[in-house]
């Protein structure tokens, strides 16, 4: 993760001292913040950008790559044991994220060579935990957790879906389902010229819940005795509630 | 339709849950048990994180059981002094179970040991519900008497520290009741159930109360056990989701209460036998689960932080 953001942070210092005719990008997003509510069932953020002193469309590429908080997941195997499906093997991966969007003009692979890409960690098959638990070769597992985290929607890649309004302006919708973690997601924007990055961007949005539910977890997590309490209380009211609603009259 | 759940983070149909809650609500009044070995496996089948579904089953289990008990209650159907007895084994067995949960997460087999677990006991309470209820069914059909005592209570009958059950008219001893009932409470924290397909047979073969008597008790039994395990889940995992608790909650309550009536008009033996064929049904679902070819052997388990 560190070697990333620092490449990603020398280039952002370096383009404004760059050569003047340099193509550059400017970029934003359609909102910062992205509110849960109770009726929250999944939003769109949208992402556009401008190319300045535009080059040859020929050789020119836009990634869009939205990446969510950073966190664990152990990926599980079973083995089948006297008959019996039991997991026993495991791999953790730290800092993997939690939400992985990309969207790219192109498929990524054609777009950059392949230790560019790994660079800036674009795309699912460039995603490198910082640190691997394992007993045993954690390619497969991790390749498995991979498999997993895109059939739950929370690792896309999505390559062909940046809209571009004119030669310099673009555009792309990028998902936010309902089971985002909430945190920080950084949008990264990156422009490409024949296999290089020559201009990168990067905007953070953040995700969060508000209200009542909001405070429910807050609740949940630093008064877990009165929240416990205040569950059986409400479990115990409607029992009896019901109770008393539905007495027959014997 | 959709609502958001603050603790298990994901975005539901709370319809679906709401009639969840009412099919599981309405067995539970039927046949006087908590419903948590049917309602945990839904759960997780909707897509709610196991954890979460463990320790919020158990809200569902309370309310319905409070609805169930009160009604009981008016039928004068409950015996609190052997309800206070189990429950002093109860609240040890809840703690025990809270720290084997916590040994077993160690070891990394908390999955298999609860499929197994529960593999184990409903294939074994299943089979001998099936068997003395089949017995009984055909005995009361042909009109011969059949012997209750299939059971071998003589050790029971000899142990120590007997005390009068004055509404379950009896004279046992202690042990087996709180024995019972911190059984009852370990499975509790381990498996996210009441225990009531563990209490309800204990009661009858074990302590061979009467059958009028049973519902109400494992009810009572029941409530404590769970309100018990919500708070140590709250507080130790913070896994108990208050808005999927309220969902499943409305729904349980009024099927708990059409179950209850359903109950009155079937006769102890028929009841017997539906819940042997509803323990088996489960059973047979997870033993499949636990010998089938799994559909992709990796599976992807979120890590505590």
């Amino acid at each position: 993760m560190r070697p990333r953001l620092l490449v990603l942070a020398c280039l952002l210092l370096a383009a404004p001292y760059g050569a003047a005719w340099a193509e550059d990008l400017v970029s934003g997003i359609s909102q910062d913040t992205i509110q849960i509510t109770s009726n929250y069932t999944g939003t769109d953020i949208v992402v556009f950008g401008a190319i300045e002193r535009p080059q040859s469309v020929q050789g020119r590429n836009i990634v869009v790559v939205v990446r969510g908080p950073d966190h664990a997941i152990t990926v599980r195997r079973r083995n089948r044991i006297a008959g019996v499906w039991i997991n026993n093997d495991a791999a953790r991966f730290e800092g993997m994220p939690a939400y992985y969007y990309l969207a790219s003009t192109e498929p990524v692979a054609r777009i950059a060579p392949q230790d560019a890409l790994a660079r800036y960690g674009i795309g699912l098959q460039n995603l490198k935990p910082s640190a691997i638990g394992s007993h045993h070769d954690p390619e497969p597992f991790r390749q498995a957790g991979i498999r997993h985290l895109q059939r739950e929607a929370l690792y896309v890649e999505s390559p062909g879906s940046i809209d571009f309004l004119s030669e310099t302006l673009f555009r792309t919708r990028v998902p936010v389902p309902a089971s985002v973690t909430r945190g920080q997601y950084n949008v990264e924007v990156y422009l490409f010229r024949n296999g290089e990055v020559v201009s990168a961007q990067s905007t953070p949005f953040f995700v969060d819940a508000t209200g009542l539910e909001r405070r429910l977890f807050n609740m949940a997590h630093n008064a877990p005795l009165y929240y416990g309490l205040a569950c059986v209380a409400m479990a115990m009211m409607l029992g009896w509630i019901s109770a008393v609603l539905f007495r027959r009259p014997d | 339709m959709e609502i958001y759940l603050p603790v298990a983070e994901m975005s539901v149909n709370w319809l679906v849950l709401v009639a969840l809650g009412i099919g599981v609500g309405f067995l539970s009044g039927l046949f006087g048990v908590g419903g948590g070995f049917l309602m945990t496996p839904l759960l997780v089948f909707t897509g709610i994180p196991s954890t979460v579904a463990v320790a919020t089953t158990l809200s569902h289990i309370t309310a319905s059981s409070m609805s169930g008990a009160l009604a009981q209650w008016r039928r004068r159907a409950i015996d609190f002094s052997m309800a206070g007895v189990m429950l002093v084994g109860g609240v040890f067995g809840t703690m025990f179970g809270v720290w084997l949960f916590a040994l077993m997460r160690r070891q990394g087999q908390m999955d298999l040991i609860v499929s197994l677990t529960y593999v184990i006991l409903l294939g074994i309470i299943g089979f001998i519900m099936m068997r003395e209820s089949l017995a009984t069914l055909k005995a009361y059909r042909s009109g011969i008497p059949v012997s209750h005592h299939v059971v071998n209570r003589g050790w029971i009958l000899g142990l120590p520290f007997k005390m009068r059950f004055r509404q379950s008219r009896l004279y046992i001893s202690v042990i087996p009741p709180i024995g019972i009932g911190f059984v009852v409470g370990t499975l509790s924290a381990i498996m996210g159930i009441g225990g009531g397909f563990i209490i309800v047979p204990a009661m009858i073969y074990l302590l061979r109360m009467p059958t009028r008597m049973v519902m109400g008790t494992s009810l009572v039994q029941i409530i404590a056990v769970t309100s018990f395990t919500t708070v140590l889940q709250a507080t130790h995992n913070f896994s108990v989701d208050i808005v999927l608790a309220g969902l499943l909650v409305s729904g349980g309550v009024v099927g708990a209460q059409l179950g209850v009536r359903a109950g009155a008009k079937l006769r102890g033996e028929q009841l017997r036998f539906l819940l042997a064929l509803l323990v088996l049904t489960v059973w047979a679902g997870m033993a499949w689960q636990l010998v089938a070819p799994p559909a992709d052997i990796y599976s992807l388990a979120e890590a505590a932080p």
